[in-house]
């Protein structure tokens, strides 16, 4: 099973070389071709897989010193699981991309980065050590930058990749420290030995400020500073506060790879680490977690409500749902947290396919009619319902699993998380009970704004039509490339997909498959009110949110200038505050720094070299008038004397004569002198 | 008493006017006379200082010697004035100035 995995993850490796050397649109059916490939091997390794046990195979491959670094594949439930739902994910995702980048001029490209993409996630699932994990988790924040960068020639795309890769490696850095840090507390990097069951993290503790291991004992501090790395990387990866600010922008790049990358797999790589080393966590390490799940959740639920960019309403939501995985995790509520993982990554790649065709419709009635409008905006959308039907269908699907209605997927696991949060705050002290009350009002902003959302794009009238009354529409549905991944998701939203029962969270088997088994009687009363009381609440959001946005009444609780509106707008000024506090000085910094390389480095280098060309100067005219003129003299005595000399060389016989006597007689006058 | 004093001075007046006809003559025959007169003045000297020699008369002898190879060079000079005269239709050194290339 462990070499079907491996092909699996190996495929869209081959279709990645393969495109890149291959042209035109080939390469759509090769990266589709590939993924479908790679979910049938998914699927077997699935079926044998799952709930079997773990699968583990390795080889050597390289030893330093007397470390011996094994390479190999680990499936257990969580990374069979992954596997299974990357593949169904990115399936649907290349399908619409055939479509949605048929007209784009590297189409080719793209699916050469949605290949790669698509098998460092892949990788990134299976491997058995920190090493590779760290490397594919590399890969993944990588080909995400080529995808949120792949319209190049925009300026906010190009900005919004830039942001997303530093900030991730913001994460990377917390993660490779995590990882030294283990490596030298348990000298391996395999992930069994360290987070499985009876595993060193297990037998370790901390006592009298040691972090003690079976084989050594470092100060506890390393312990939280693991801790705190692997915190980071969870941060960065799955946009959490306070580095989420990265994922709202990365929506510039194209719509099927926010549904694909932004939505379902990458941003969840994030919560499958806390998966893979929930272990490491003790009890207020994990309450750091829930607080600052709950916080991101909240926070991105408020700044949800205000957007007009359809896409980055739903980044804001992703923030929030991952939010409330992240929480989960930090209540100890292990299996809720990762079912809430596989079922917002149907239901929130399907509310982004979703967002793809419409944003793909007003492309097209704004390139038509040559208007200036943003095909984003909300506010210009409307009335979409009776065009567009079965993209209506999968949004209104969508959106009541995003908020949780019974007979969803997402009623199913986020109930579940809200119950045991309830539960979890019961055994500490009141405080922790904001946590659960938060997380409901949470609930119900998101029904607010998805509401918001659906009722501003496919209720009421047409809104481009006040920009421009005579504006031609054809708007439709599409082709079947859009038709068949939006059906497809919508079906694995549906509560069948998980349980047979619509309304109990327990019997759903992906929970089942992360929780032993005796956990699973409903103990208190919280089982029944909580499922009835938010849904009963969040209808009246719902139904509020209707009568605001279709039956327009003047019931807005505050009007759209205030402090509040301003605050949400803005994002919470995370990005001023960003801004101001770390991009400014950090700018200023290397101004100052440019600065004085310019001047006093250059300065210096070109005073040197002002000083040698003087120099070079000093030894040119030595050379010219002292050296050269020495020679020069010597060479018109030369010439002087030979001149003087053929002056004689008159060929004359009696002139020869005369200055033989000449000489003769200078001989014998100097003879008598001397 | 006719010293060898007198000898020498007419000797001597007698080789500058030769050396003065060989540096100035533009003929040359005239030349040719000059360089005569200068070896004739040598001639002279031998004699003259053949009053030492009594016994063998080597003064005399190499006069003698001295003449018939004047003869000699003579008619060797001559024949060369002649083929000069035959190549440069001119016995004036002034124009047979070849000796310079």
């Amino acid at each position: 099973m462990a070499y079907h995995a491996l092909a699996a993850v190996l495929l869209p490796l081959l279709a990645f070389v393969i495109n890149g050397f291959l042209k035109g649109k080939a390469s759509g059916w090769v990266s589709t071709i590939a993924i479908l490939l790679s979910g049938v091997l998914a699927i077997i390794v699935f079926n044998h897989t799952f709930n079997g046990g773990t699968i583990h195979i390795s080889r050597l491959w390289f030893t330093i010193g007397d470390t011996q670094l094994q390479a190999g594949v680990l499936l257990n439930n969580l990374s069979t699981i992954l596997l299974l739902l990357v593949n169904l994910i990115a399936l649907p995702v290349h399908i619409f991309s055939m479509a949605y980048m048929g007209h784009d001029q590297r189409y080719g490209r793209y699916f050469t980065c949605l290949s790669l993409f698509c098998f460092s996630m892949l990788a990134l699932v299976v491997v058995d050590n920190m090493v590779l994990f760290y490397a594919f988790w590399e890969l993944v924040g990588f080909s995400s930058y080529l995808l949120i960068g792949f319209w190049y020639k925009k300026e906010v795309a190009i900005q919004a990749n830039k942001k997303a890769f530093i900030m991730n490696r913001i994460g990377d850095v917390g993660l490779l420290i995590a990882i030294l840090v283990l490596y030298s507390q348990y000298h391996t990097f395999d992930l069994i030995k360290l987070f499985g069951e009876g595993g060193l993290i297990s037998q370790s503790y901390i006592k009298d400020g040691m972090w003690i291991a079976p084989a050594s004992s470092i100060p506890a501090v390393w312990q939280y500073i693991a801790c705190v790395g692997v915190f980071l990387a969870v941060c960065a990866k799955s946009a959490q506060f306070p580095l989420h600010t990265w994922l709202p922008d990365a929506m510039e790049g194209p719509t099927s790879v926010s549904a694909l990358i932004h939505a379902a797999t990458m941003v969840a790589a994030g919560i499958f680490l806390l998966g893979r080393a929930f272990p490491m966590f003790n009890t207020s390490e994990l309450d750091v977690l829930a607080i600052i799940g709950c916080f991101t959740a909240f926070m991105a639920a408020t700044i949800a409500l205000t957007q007009n960019d359809l896409k980055r309403i739903l980044a804001f939501s992703t923030i929030s749902q991952l939010g409330f995985m992240v929480m989960a995790m930090g209540i100890n509520a292990y299996a809720s947290s990762l079912f809430h993982l596989v079922t917002h990554a149907f239901f929130k790649c399907l509310l982004f396919l979703v967002a793809g065709v419409v944003i793909h419709e007003m492309q097209h009635v704004k390139d038509e009619n040559h208007l200036d409008i943003d095909p984003q905006n909300i506010l210009y959308m409307g009335g979409l319902r009776k065009r567009m039907p079965l993209t209506f269908i999968a949004a209104i699907i969508g959106g009541a699993a995003l908020v949780g209605l019974p007979l969803t997927s997402g009623y199913l696991s986020k109930d579940g998380i809200l119950i045991q949060a309830f539960e979890w705050a019961d055994t500490k002290s009141a405080v922790y009970m904001t946590i659960p009350i938060m997380m409901i009002i949470t609930s119900l902003l998101t029904a607010f704004y998805i509401a918001r959302l659906i009722f501003k794009v496919f209720f009421g009238k047409l809104r481009v039509l006040d920009v421009k009354p005579a504006v031609l529409c054809h708007i439709s549905d599409g082709g079947w490339q859009y038709k068949v991944p939006l059906i497809l998701l919508s079906v694995c939203c549906l509560f069948p997909v998980f349980s047979l029962n619509p309304l109990l969270y327990e019997h759903s088997w992906v929970y089942r498959a992360f929780m032993s088994a005796e956990h699973l009687e409903r103990m208190n009363i919280y089982h029944t009110i909580i499922p009835v009381g938010l849904n009963i609440m969040v209808v009246v959001v719902i139904y509020y949110a209707y009568a605001v946005y279709v039956q327009e009444r003047k019931m807005l609780p505050f009007a759209q200038n205030n402090w509040a509106f301003d605050f949400s707008y803005h994002q919470w000024y995370f990005n001023k505050a960003y801004n101001t506090l770390f991009v400014k000085p950090v700018l200023a910094l290397s101004g100052g720094l440019f600065w004085f390389d310019r001047t006093i480095i250059d300065g210096f280098i070109s005073l040197l070299q002002n000083i040698l060309l003087w120099l070079s100067k000093m030894a040119d005219v030595f050379d010219r008038y002292v050296i050269d003129g020495f020679l020069h003299l010597i060479t018109a005595i030369v010439q002087y004397i030979g001149n003087f000399v053929r002056s004689f060389q008159t060929g004359r016989v009696q002139y020869y004569l005369l200055s033989m006597l000449a000489v003769i007689v200078a001989w014998f006058i100097f003879k008598t002198l001397i | 008493m006719i010293s060898l004093t007198h000898y020498l001075v007419v000797s001597g007046i007698l080789f500058c006017i030769g050396l003065y006809v060989v540096l100035v003559k533009r003929n040359a025959i005239q030349i040719l006379i000059g360089i005569e007169m200068m070896l004739n003045t040598a001639i002279l000297n031998l004699v003259a200082f053949g009053r030492y020699d009594k016994l063998n008369n080597g003064g005399q002898m190499f006069a003698l010697f001295a003449i018939v190879l004047a003869a000699a060079t003579t008619a060797v000079a001559l024949a060369i004035i002649l083929n000069v005269y035959r190549r440069y239709k001119t016995i004036d050194p002034d124009k047979v100035d070849q000796l310079k290339d």
